[in-house]
């Protein structure tokens, strides 16, 4: 009898770790499925555009302008009629967008990447060991700034500054946004290089002084080449991360309508800033509304061709490894 | 000799070159302090001198109480007070004002003072609210319909005068000459006091709401999947497959979390609660966030289950503990700190998250906060203060001191948390 008990207790063991095993897998599969079911929302909303038809303030089988869409340099957000032949087609261009999207995080990388790689520097080599830290912690909590506050920033003090020292007039400018964008990444380039630099060793160092060279030398012509992979990863991210930023962005760039632009001065909108704009107004279902998903299909687009290029060169650039 | 002097000029060369170099990376990399610095100190100085308990506790809205009349005031009505700077103050009626503006800009005036037993104190209401008594608080501030009668309202034989004239006065003439114009008015038909907006309390809540519900979601699924991935699963493509779609979800822009948010859950959430929701909600909400920070809670935990050592569960299946045994009761007690490091950051997350929630949600400001309806959190509550016609700065600051203090607090805790978790095993 007891001998009984105890095989069917053994049994039921094993059934109820059968089944916690199934429900972690179960657990893993939901978590796994989740970008699935991104890029599936996004593809079903976003293609539509592209070949269905709407019907747009009582014009019914309105199809987008597809050349228009990618090539266009005015997001008119209406109807017109592209060949003068009374044909209605919907005028969404994002050619100008994309174009300032990239150009946008381009100029703020250029004034990030130095920054951020010469904060590391200092951090991990430089700097007095409690210096360093709290360096560090700086930089992390501006790493943990919501964007929202950066962006707020932006139009409230930084808006203030570029006022008073040019000639912008209004809160919104190029060089508003491309300096909030720079905020926005500078932390995390630092800390992917702190990280890069810490896991150099020591006796790559100690070669470099034994041969003569001073310690300036050694750390910017043998150390900082030697991390060059792990800080390309950190430019990696920051530009994934400032290619999709909205919220910052929306709050400081002025939402223009047309471009390109590329004066600093000027007014300019990005990709992400666009799909929020008015979002609240259209109604679900409308060409409106959809055409933001195949923005938003264009913007993985640049993310993932961006990451691709850049892996690819980070790939080429790192030629030996430690 | 020569070669000396050549050798020495050439490591002076190399010093200044080096001086300059290193004086660069010094300055430089205290940009970051300096840009931190700023931001603190540009929120505090914008925010601080509207942060109060008000505010916090204050409903956005306008609450447009009641229209009331004050009863009939003699002219040798007199109440003793002496008024502050700003202050205008009627000595008949016993009150003082000053002028004030609402958060859009309008010209109001405030109630700043009501002497004891004024005729303020004792307003009745009218229309529906007749006859009820009413006093009127400091404050409180009109904003329009204002209706005064000065002193020939009662003829000499005590029946209400058919000519008597009403004082001119409109709300944007300001609190001084009201104060004046209170003087001559014998009655005050009628006075509309409003307590003013422009509170957060309704964005606290629903910020509160979003992260009791996206933890309730998706601490479950994160831990048990990072249970998986890291205790069970086998190696093989499939796990890494697993893997590189979990890591993907990182690098998604949180525009594109929102627009699933608003093709995706505002749906699911509609058909799960049929005919409760018709829009937005924050039950749609908290499942777009579910979704954002389940990487943060599964890269965590996996990194807290590293942390804890191999021996543990080598000692637990040596003594006869199955897998699922070990994994529950043996990793993840001792993952638990870093487990809570991992809540800690995606609580972090979902307070600063604002593109994918103004999809998800919406940005209509609520007082009245259910789970079913729309709402916004502090986050798009600053977004949407500055997005709109006349940025309001002030408040968009006030309300970055309260996520700021947080989200930073949280960030130390989580490194004080995880240094004591990595002290113990080591």
């Amino acid at each position: 009898m007891q001998k009984m008990n105890q095989k069917s207790n053994i049994q039921s063991k094993k059934i109820i770790s059968y089944v916690l095993k199934a429900l972690l897998l179960l657990t893993t599969l939901i978590s796994a499925s989740a970008i699935i079911l991104i890029v599936y929302q996004l593809a079903v909303r976003g293609l539509r555009p592209l070949f269905g038809v709407y019907t747009v303030d009582g014009f019914t089988d309105v199809k987008l302008n597809i050349r228009y869409f990618f090539t266009g340099m005015e997001y008119i957000g209406y109807l017109k009629d592209f060949n003068l032949d009374g044909v209605l087609e919907g005028a969404y261009g994002i050619g100008y967008l994309i174009i300032n999207t990239i150009f946008n995080v381009g100029l703020s990388l250029l004034l990030a990447t130095p920054i951020g790689i010469l904060t590391a520097v200092f951090i991990v080599k430089m700097a007095p060991n409690k210096l360093g830290q709290v360096l560090q912690v700086v930089v992390e909590m501006l790493a943990a700034v919501p964007s929202v506050v950066i962006g707020m920033f932006g139009q409230g003090f930084i808006a203030g500054i570029i006022k008073n020292v040019t000639s912008v007039t209004g809160n919104f400018s190029l060089l508003n946004t491309v300096i909030v964008l720079t905020i926005m990444i500078l932390p995390t380039i630092t800390m992917m290089s702190t990280t890069a630099l810490r896991a150099i060793p020591r006796s790559i160092e100690e070669g470099s002084l034994a041969l003569g060279a001073t310690e300036t030398q050694t750390m910017f012509k043998v150390v900082l080449p030697a991390a060059k992979s792990g800080i390309f990863a950190g430019v990696i991210l920051a530009v994934g991360r400032a290619l999709g930023e909205a919220s910052a962005v929306s709050l400081v760039a002025g939402g223009s309508g047309s471009g390109p632009n590329f004066n600093i001065f000027g007014r300019t909108n990005t990709l992400s800033s666009r799909i929020l704009m008015g979002f609240k107004e259209v109604s679900e279902g409308s060409l409106d509304f959809e055409v933001r998903f195949t923005m938003g299909l264009v913007l993985i687009a640049v993310i993932l061709f961006f990451n691709i290029v850049l892996n690819a060169i980070k790939k080429r650039v790192a030629n030996y490894e430690l | 000799m020569q070669l000396k002097s050549g050798w020495l000029t050439m490591n002076s060369k190399q010093k200044t070159k080096d001086i300059i170099i290193r004086t660069t990376t010094y300055v430089t990399s205290f940009i970051s302090v300096f840009v931190l610095a700023s931001i603190l100190i540009f929120v505090l100085v914008e925010g601080l001198p509207l942060l109060n308990f008000d505010i916090i506790m204050g409903d956005h809205h306008h609450t447009y109480l009641p229209g009331v009349k004050i009863p009939y005031t003699a002219t040798d009505s007199y109440y003793e007070y002496t008024p502050k700077a700003g202050e205008y103050y009627s000595p008949r009626y016993g009150v003082a004002f000053k002028d004030e503006q609402t958060l859009e800009g309008e010209p109001i005036i405030e109630l700043t003072y009501v002497a004891q037993n004024s005729p303020f104190s004792r307003a009745i209401g009218i229309g529906n609210h007749a006859g009820e008594i009413y006093a009127l608080e400091v404050g409180q501030v009109f904003m329009s319909g204002i209706l005064l009668w000065s002193d020939d309202y009662f003829t000499e034989g005590g029946s209400i005068n058919p000519d008597a004239t009403t004082i001119p006065y409109q709300v944007s003439e300001g609190a001084k000459r009201f104060a004046e114009a209170l003087e001559e008015t014998f009655y005050i038909a009628t006075i509309a006091p409003v307590i003013l907006g422009g509170g957060i309390r309704g964005s606290i809540i629903t910020t509160l709401y979003l992260i009791v519900l996206t933890l309730v979601i998706a601490l479950p699924v994160g831990i048990l999947s990072a249970l998986y991935i890291h205790e069970l699963a086998p190696q093989n493509w499939f796990t890494d497959f697993l893997r590189s779609l979990i890591d993907m979800l990182t690098g998604v822009p949180s525009i594109i979390y929102g627009l699933m948010g608003a093709a995706f859950f505002i749906p699911l959430a509609q058909s799960m609660f049929s005919n409760r929701i018709d829009s937005g909600s924050i039950i749609s909400g908290a499942m777009t966030l579910s979704v954002i920070v389940l990487p943060v809670i599964i890269r965590s935990t996996e990194s807290a289950l590293d942390v804890v050592p191999k021996d543990y569960k080598l000692a637990s299946l040596a003594l006869g503990a199955n897998e699922t045994q070990t994994i529950f009761k043996v990793m993840l007690p001792n993952a638990l700190p870093g487990i809570l490091s991992a809540s800690l950051l995606a609580i972090g997350r979902i307070m600063g998250e604002s593109a994918a929630l103004i999809f998800a949600i919406g940005t209509v400001i609520t007082d009245d906060v259910s789970i079913f309806r729309q709402g916004t959190s502090l986050a798009v509550h600053i977004w949407a203060s500055m997005a709109s016609e006349n940025p309001n700065f002030a408040l968009a600051a006030t309300i970055s001191i309260i996520l700021l203090v947080v989200v930073l607090s949280i960030n130390l805790l989580i490194k004080l948390i995880t240094y004591k978790f990595m002290k113990r095993f080591r």
